[in-house]
């Protein structure tokens, strides 16, 4: 989870993301961060989400739990 | 499938782009992006300019321009041609075929073959592939292989997803038998139950043109377009060419014993900056070997984006020495197909402007 937060954190180009935030709430959310995401995603964790997924998985944690439930 | 095909080479290779110049700072008013997000997506995707062909010119024009600026520089003769393949999805019109209005324009023999063949962006691949097969043909010596896009006039200006990226361009690229026996070696896969990824819902026979079709409307990530608009799911387009296009590769270079080191380059299609990057790094290669700079120079055309990425970035290397590459397509279809290749002592290599 820490090593997520921490790639999240990155790609919203923010200090910290909380397990909890809102993706919605950032600023610089967008498609690009969408996409940005499934990157991250697929080299780190060998896992393929779609955008609706990162979409609907709406929090860090949810993230999280989304790519558990892949892996 | 695999393709394995000897006795035959690319001898030259001319891309034509328009000489009207689109710059993704000026448009960026259509979109609803923050000073921030431009700054950013300008970096990350490679947004910078795009050539777009003035209104009413179509691929064939194009395609016409370059083959006669080979006949006028004494590179190409007209009566050596035995095949003319036109790789597009941007016809004149439905019928007749493209090439059979270009053969009679471009004033060719009679015993010659003509060939719309619809693809888009693997469509160099596929066209070459084709060319290749009819070479093995005891009458066809040389094969005149045309492929491009002007698919501009079906991209709505407010799709953020696929408008910054769009292009138009067309390329002419020569094959011919040769003595000695140069080896090339390609694969095309397909997905079709995927084939809708990437469409224009309207304009065929399926859902013809209307007054409905026309209506613009807003989806949810706030694109505008309208039913006789290119529309992309960005998304699954990337998924799919990270878990196909690198395995795909991997396997040909097993096929031919080689590894990724000894190939000079990965010549690919250019959807966008990222996707190139993200496809380098799978393939743990360095982005010198994979260009990704087509994009911000010219937009993405399509297949042409693959004669351009050669004309672009590897003119000298290619007129003077012969490189091993690996050229990689990838998208609408879905198909992907990749061939690994000698090309070079071309007779041409250039782009021109129309």
């Amino acid at each position: 989870m820490e090593e997520l937060l921490e790639q999240l954190a990155d790609i919203l180009e923010i200090d910290e993301i909380k397990p909890q935030d809102e993706f919605e709430s950032f600023e610089d959310w967008d498609s690009l961060s969408v996409l940005s995401i499934i990157a991250m995603v697929q080299s780190k964790y060998k896992i393929v989400l779609t955008a609706t997924e990162v979409r609907n998985s709406k929090t860090a944690q949810g993230l999280f739990e989304l790519i558990k439930n892949k892996g | 499938m695999l393709f394995k095909f000897k006795n035959a080479k690319i001898s030259g290779v001319l891309t034509i782009v328009p000489k009207n110049v689109v710059k993704f700072d000026d448009e960026v008013n259509n979109y609803t992006f923050s000073p921030k997000q431009t700054l950013k997506l300008k970096k990350i995707m490679g947004y910078e300019e795009r050539r777009i062909a003035p209104s009413g010119v179509c691929t064939s024009d194009l395609c016409e321009y370059g083959v006669k600026y080979l006949f006028e520089n004494k590179l190409l003769k007209k009566d050596e041609i035995d095949a003319l393949i036109l790789v597009t999805q941007s016809p004149d019109y439905y019928m007749p075929a493209t090439s059979n209005i270009l053969h009679g324009k471009l004033g060719l023999k009679e015993d010659v073959v003509c060939m719309d063949i619809n693809q888009g962006c693997c469509g160099y691949i596929i066209g070459l592939i084709q060319s290749f097969m009819l070479l093995e043909q005891p009458s066809i010596k040389k094969v005149l292989l045309l492929n491009g896009d002007v698919l501009s006039p079906k991209i709505s200006k407010k799709d953020r997803n696929s408008c910054p990226i769009a292009g138009d361009g067309a390329s002419v690229t020569v094959l011919e038998k040769t003595e000695y026996s140069e080896f090339v070696l390609a694969d095309i896969k397909t997905d079709g139950a995927n084939a809708m990824c990437l469409n224009i819902p309207a304009g065929g026979f399926r859902m013809p043109c209307s007054a409905e079709t026309a209506v613009m409307k807003q989806d949810e990530c706030g694109n505008i377009r309208s039913l006789n608009n290119l529309v992309m799911r960005g998304d699954d387009v990337f998924n799919f060419v990270m878990t196909k296009v690198p395995t795909q590769i991997e396997f040909l270079l097993k096929e031919n014993n080689m590894t990724k080191e000894e190939l000079d380059y990965f010549v690919c299609h250019q959807p966008n900056r990222f996707m190139l990057q993200k496809l380098a790094d799978k393939l743990e290669v360095n982005y010198e070997k994979l260009p990704n700079n087509i994009v911000e120079k010219f937009g993405n055309s399509s297949g042409a984006t693959i004669p351009t990425n050669l004309c672009y970035n590897f003119k000298d290397e290619l007129l003077n020495k012969t490189l091993k590459v690996c050229l990689s397509g990838f998208g609408i279809g879905l198909t992907w197909a990749s061939m690994l290749i000698n090309i070079g002592k071309l007779d041409f290599c250039e782009i021109i402007e129309y």
